[in-house]
């Protein structure tokens, strides 16, 4: 028996621009998604938007010299998972992708990371020309 | 999004939060809970029933209250938290020290 082929992704992509975009144009965003993409679970939902905000806030406060910063977000559905594809003009990431640890409970920062790593199943970066390239995809429970 | 505070009882104050508790936010809600422990209200309960989301920043903003709360000799406490947030609590491990309270009204109802 052949697999089922997989169906075209429910696409959206949004150019942002921070200031004055911000990570509230990211959850406007995803409402939209949700819209278009019904049979997500809430718990995928949830642990998704989660996830991508944390990596928008990474992107938006680590965003270099203060003259702003350039984004391209497209999120797509799939049948089984879902993923985020952000690309920024900030400064390279200095971030340690490898498995981090949650910091000491009483510690302010330093959470985002480890959370994102905590909510989707792969965390992706890569430094292309001038621009950070970022992807995070979640695989949905059955 | 907003805060509202309102006093309790005498030395115990309510923050309110309604909307998202994220970087654009946090600030502000750091500020409030400040204000409240510098007038003399140095126990505080974080009412999160109208918040809708949370992130690492909120949380930030919640442990800053905190040690705000007990370097004054009182604490910070949070009430009525949706399944989002409780989440990020749980995966994060700060329930340990902000342990969710099903209400304001029962938070310091044993102390």
């Amino acid at each position: 028996m052949s697999p089922t082929p997989m169906t075209d992704p429910v696409r959206h992509t949004i150019a942002m621009s921070a200031p004055p975009d911000d990570v509230n144009t990211v959850h406007a965003l995803l409402v939209e998604v949700w819209a278009d993409a019904p049979a997500v679970s809430t718990m995928d939902r949830v642990c998704f938007e989660t996830a991508l905000i944390e990596l928008a806030s990474n992107v938006i406060s680590h965003a270099g010299d203060g003259s702003g910063i350039q984004c391209l977000l497209t999120v797509d559905v799939f049948d089984d998972h879902v993923e985020a594809r952000l690309s920024d003009s900030g400064e390279p990431g200095d971030l340690q992708l490898t498995p981090r640890a949650m910091p000491d409970e009483l510690s302010e920062s330093g959470r985002g990371i480890p959370l994102i790593q905590a909510l989707v199943n792969e965390v992706e970066y890569a430094r292309e020309g001038s621009l950070n390239q970022w992807r995070i995809s979640r695989n949905f429970r059955s | 999004m907003g805060f509202t505070v309102k006093e309790l009882e005498k030395g115990v104050a309510v923050v309110r939060v309604e909307g998202r508790l994220n970087m654009t936010t946090a600030g502000g809600l750091r500020d409030l809970v400040a204000s409240a422990v510098a007038e003399g209200n140095v126990r505080v309960v974080v009412d999160l029933a109208a918040v809708e989301f949370i992130d690492s920043s909120g949380l930030g903003a919640l442990i800053n209250g905190l040690k705000t709360a007990r370097q004054a000799g009182g604490d910070l406490r949070i009430a009525s938290p949706n399944d989002q947030v409780k989440l990020v609590l749980s995966l994060t491990n700060v329930e340990k020290v902000l342990p969710p309270y099903e209400s304001v009204d029962v938070a310091y109802a044993n102390d």
